[in-house]
């Protein structure tokens, strides 16, 4: 039997054995490979492996009494354990007030081409020559030392609910996030690629390579920013993590929680109406793609802002009841700390409308513009108002009266419902980003916003 | 445990047959329960028990790393053969060198008087009950309380074999209070490492009613005091507010990993690269930051490391010159310092890497009283919200959200909204000029790094500092 063959197993199981204990189950398997090679001064540090199968069990005990847990089973006598922890840990909770069903019908789902590549284990031998080629790009445009990461994994999952759903699914997936570096610590760009075909990536990736190497040496003789009121042009880098959390808070649960902005907001005109952003859980080489959410619901495309106006949360089961409105498919569970995960609605791809105007336009502005290639540590003093900072880091320029030189050492402290409502124009150049700073793929071109604050250090 | 135990053996066994040079096994079994609930009612429930291994291989100097959560031989096989391939096929022009041999035995556990594991879910859920009636009077609030336990058991090629266990009971709270001059909202973290009765003997009841009581008045009176943007003012920051600038402004880059670019593409590097140990100054002769693994009941807490070196104190700065960095085995040999154990791993699924434990200002000799006494115009910043800090460690923001004016050396009853603390490290490390005597880790923490990211418990803090002459960064 192979592995998937015993995951299956191990799945029907868990339900045939909850069945006739419980009000219902639902139970998912996923079995995964992955592999990273890290490098740092142009060299390899650490080439690393991770093999995992896990079981997962949602229960419903009665009513709304839930419970979850999650571990990895190697027979079926563990299989069936898994679940009878589960339930004598859920029988003693009490009832939850954050459940109120899940899926009961069963459905067909789609398929998802593209999202699996069949030739994922050659890549384990091609990964280390593709670093290589990449780090050398960076050298070749001028980098001096070259750090990064390239990741890569395969999934198979199987779902079953004792409600009726039940599908499978398997994923494959890449990311690669390359720093170049001069001798100087504040000369540094950066490169990002990722996608669902790992082995058909060589070119991307040694175009993350060459474009961290390029900013790298553009960077140089940068000088310190002033502080003041500037437009941005953010990169899609930026713009993923700064613009992008307002989407990815359309969900009742931060709503709920005082993690979100958009608690009143729905139906208000939040950004301009050339802006509009989907929800898309099929959009081809997106990382998050999904046929079916946890509960076994059928995935579909949420547009969340259209035309610049707030039209819809991301919602499960429970949350559509909640909103009296129709689930998404976007059931998932979120960890919540050690030990604890929890149903709730979730984004899969965020996918923000190319625009229509070229970079060397959006660069083409009268006023005093900073445009800004990455960003790292962003925190907020409120999340239900926005207002927040973040640090531009690598390659920095500020653009006035036609020219552009590099600039560093400042903050950027506004207000993300402010940026978003600014947004002055769009890129055409949408790419994909995922890395530490944006944990949800987001799909984003360059974008221009006016009157932002800049901020740096007073000594 | 015995099965993992043997199995680690049978690893690092079967990784030098391969051709390791070293090799290290580290078994890991945790087991913790959750429980959120959102203004005191319960949304979610969950157990997570964790079992797996994670495999070092040394290979002509290139490292591999290969963990599985599957206690099965032809698992583990598959996976260090995978590991040993991908380091073989490494090929660094510099090899990797983790200096002298280390084989330690031992066995320590932090301190226990009543094992989470025996108490049972009514008493916890009791407890929580308890915990969210000290936030009720606030808008919104919402905790996880996740109580866990981990048992280590790392085996290396070089003879060491250690046994380590912890315990945390994790909580973590988001408070929103809405008041008469705008809503202030804060995470709150208080994380106890020890058994159950840290609940008790870490107060934290107590501990939670008073953070709620405290913004809940910041919600109700902070005010922009605009005339402490005219002018260089001094200001006074709270344990809390200490611990985070010793954790971000000087822990961070005195990781070795960080000095020598490791990190480049992820945390990033450190300002530090560029400077001399023993030499080159950074702060006031007021400042001495340390860092000491070794402490009691402390998020930080092991007395060995994930490579099995003894653990001590480490001295960051010393009176405002940079003294030692923090290392593992690969950067104590490439500084030519030795390890000082702090590597760590937060799981069987990620390599142990250089981290903090517990970092601080070491206490002066002032009372609060007499950090007081001459500030003319001034700030005392207690707690704060929003923080970040660039990647070289350089250039640091604190936002207050409970402040105080201090006038004519009293400490008014006037709040101050969001005094905004915005300087360059050296900048605020020159700037101190006394520290109170009272030394309180008042920031419990998670602290984020590498990739994949590994979030480890970690305390900070300090006695009170006093800053002089700091231009605000903004207020209001």
């Amino acid at each position: 039997m192979s592995e998937y063959d015993d995951l299956k197993t191990y799945v029907d199981i868990a339900v045939e054995h909850a069945r006739d204990k419980i009000e219902g189950i639902i139970a998912r398997g996923m079995i995964s490979s992955g592999s990273q090679i890290r490098f740092s001064q142009n060299s390899i540090d650490i080439g690393k492996r991770w093999e995992e199968l896990k079981l997962e069990t949602f229960v419903v005990v009665e009513g709304t009494r839930v419970g979850y847990s999650e571990r990895s089973v190697t027979s079926e006598d563990a299989a069936r354990k898994a679940v009878d922890d589960t339930i004598a840990f859920a029988t003693r909770l009490p009832e939850s007030m954050f459940f109120a069903g899940v899926e009961e019908n069963v459905h067909k789902y789609r398929d998802l081409k593209g999202a699996y590549d069949p030739r994922i284990d050659d890549f384990t031998e091609m990964a280390p020559e593709f670093v290589n080629s990449a780090i050398d790009a960076a050298i070749s445009e001028g980098a001096k030392r070259v750090a990064g990461a390239l990741m890569f994994s395969k999934k198979f999952t199987f779902l079953k609910s004792s409600y009726g759903p039940e599908g499978s699914s398997k994923m494959t997936s890449f990311d690669i996030n390359i720093r170049a570096f001069q001798d100087e610590l504040d000369h540094s760009g950066q490169g990002l690629e990722c996608g669902t075909m790992p082995t058909q990536a060589e070119k991307g990736i040694i175009a993350a390579g060459a474009k961290a190497g390029g900013l790298s040496k553009e960077a140089i003789g940068a000088v310190q920013g002033e502080p003041g009121v500037y437009d941005l042009i953010l990169s899609p880098t930026v713009g993923a993590n700064v613009l992008g959390g307002i989407p990815d808070a359309a969900n009742p649960f931060m709503v709920l929680i005082g993690f979100s902005p958009l608690g009143d907001k729905m139906g208000e005109q939040i950004a301009p109406d050339f802006v509009t952003v989907t929800d898309n859980p099929w959009i081809p080489n997106g990382l998050a793609c999904r046929a079916f959410d946890f509960e076994g619901t059928p995935t579909q495309q949420t547009e969340i802002v259209k035309d610049g106006v707030l039209r819809s949360f991301v919602h499960n089961t429970t949350t559509a009841k909640m909103y009296e409105t129709s689930s998404t498919g976007s059931s998932a569970m979120l960890g919540l700390g050690q030990g604890l995960k929890m149903l709730l609605p979730n984004t899969s791809n965020l996918v923000f409308d190319n625009g229509n105007h070229s970079v060397e336009e959006l660069f083409e502005n009268p006023k005093p513009t900073i445009y800004v290639t990455s960003n790292w540590y962003t925190r907020f003093q409120n999340y239900q108002t926005g207002e927040f900072s973040t640090i531009p880091r690598d390659a920095m320029f500020l653009i006035d009266k036609g020219e552009m030189k590099p600039i560093k050492n400042v903050r950027i402290s506004d207000n993300t419902m402010r940026m978003f409502a600014n947004i002055d124009a769009v890129g055409d150049d949408r790419r994909q980003i995922y890395w530490w700073e944006v944990p949800t793929p987001t799909f984003i071109p360059s974008i221009r916003i006016r009157d932002c604050r800049i901020t740096a250090a007073t000594q | 445990m015995k099965d993992g135990k043997d199995l680690a053996e049978f690893c690092v066994e079967f990784g030098r047959d391969l051709g390791g040079d070293y090799v290290e096994a580290r078994f890991v079994h945790g087991t913790g329960r959750g429980f959120a609930y959102r203004n005191g009612a319960p949304v979610s429930g969950g157990i997570a028990p964790s079992v797996g291994i994670g495999v070092r291989i040394l290979v002509n100097g290139n490292m591999g790393f290969a963990s599985f959560d599957r206690l099965d031989k032809t698992v583990a096989t598959d996976a260090i053969t995978a590991a040993y391939k991908m380091a073989k096929g490494a090929h660094r022009k510099e090899r990797i060198d983790l200096g002298e041999p280390v084989s330690n035995q031992a066995k320590w556990s932090v301190d226990i008087k009543e094992r989470i594991s025996d108490v049972d879910i009514d008493t916890m859920m009791e407890t929580a009950d308890e915990m969210n009636r000290q936030m009720s009077g606030l808008a919104q609030y919402t905790m996880m309380l996740n109580p866990f336990e981990t048992a280590k058991y790392l085996v290396t090629s070089e003879g060491t074999q250690i046994e380590g266990f912890t315990s945390y009971i994790s909580i973590f709270c988001l408070l929103t209070a809405k008041g008469k001059t705008g809503d202030a909202q804060r995470m709150l973290d208080m994380t106890q490492c020890g058994g159950w009765e840290r609940i008790k003997d870490g107060k934290v009841i107590e501990g939670l009613a008073d953070e709620a009581q405290r913004l809940q008045k910041a919600a109700d009176n902070a005010q922009k005091v605009a005339e402490l943007m005219d002018q260089p003012i001094d200001m006074i920051v709270g344990p809390e507010v200490a611990g985070i600038i010793a954790h971000e402004n000087v822990g961070h880059p005195s990781e070795g990993d960080r000095i020598m670019g490791r990190e480049g593409a992820q945390a990033g590097e450190s300002f530090w690269r560029d400077l001399d140990f023993g030499k080159s100054r950074v702060g006031s002769d007021a400042v001495t930051v340390c860092e000491d693994p070794t402490i009691p009941n402390t998020g930080g807490f092991y007395l060995y490391d994930d490579e099995g070196v003894k653990a001590r104190k480490r001295v960051l700065i010393k009176n405002g010159v940079i003294n030692e960095p923090l290392l593992n085995r690969e950067f104590g040999t490439k500084f030519g310092f030795g390890s000082n154990a702090a590597a760590r791993s937060v799981a069987y699924n990620r390599e142990p890497i250089i981290r903090m434990a517990n970092t601080y200002f070491e206490p002066g000799n002032h009372s609060f009283e007499e950090l007081l006494e001459d500030v003319k115009l001034g700030v005392f910043m207690r707690t704060f919200a929003e923080w970040n800090i660039d990647d070289r460690r350089y250039q640091s923001k604190y936002s207050g959200v409970e402040a105080y004016l201090i006038r004519n050396g009293e400490l008014t009853d006037t709040m101050v909204k969001r005094p905004v603390l915005e300087t360059t490290s050296v900048g605020l490390l020159s700037s101190v000029d006394a520290v109170s005597k009272e030394l309180r880790f008042d920031f419990p923490g998670t602290c984020g790094k590498s990739d994949p990211m590994q979030g480890v418990p970690v305390y900070a803090g300090g006695g009170d500092i006093r800053f002089r002459g700091i231009r605000l960064g903004g207020v209001g």
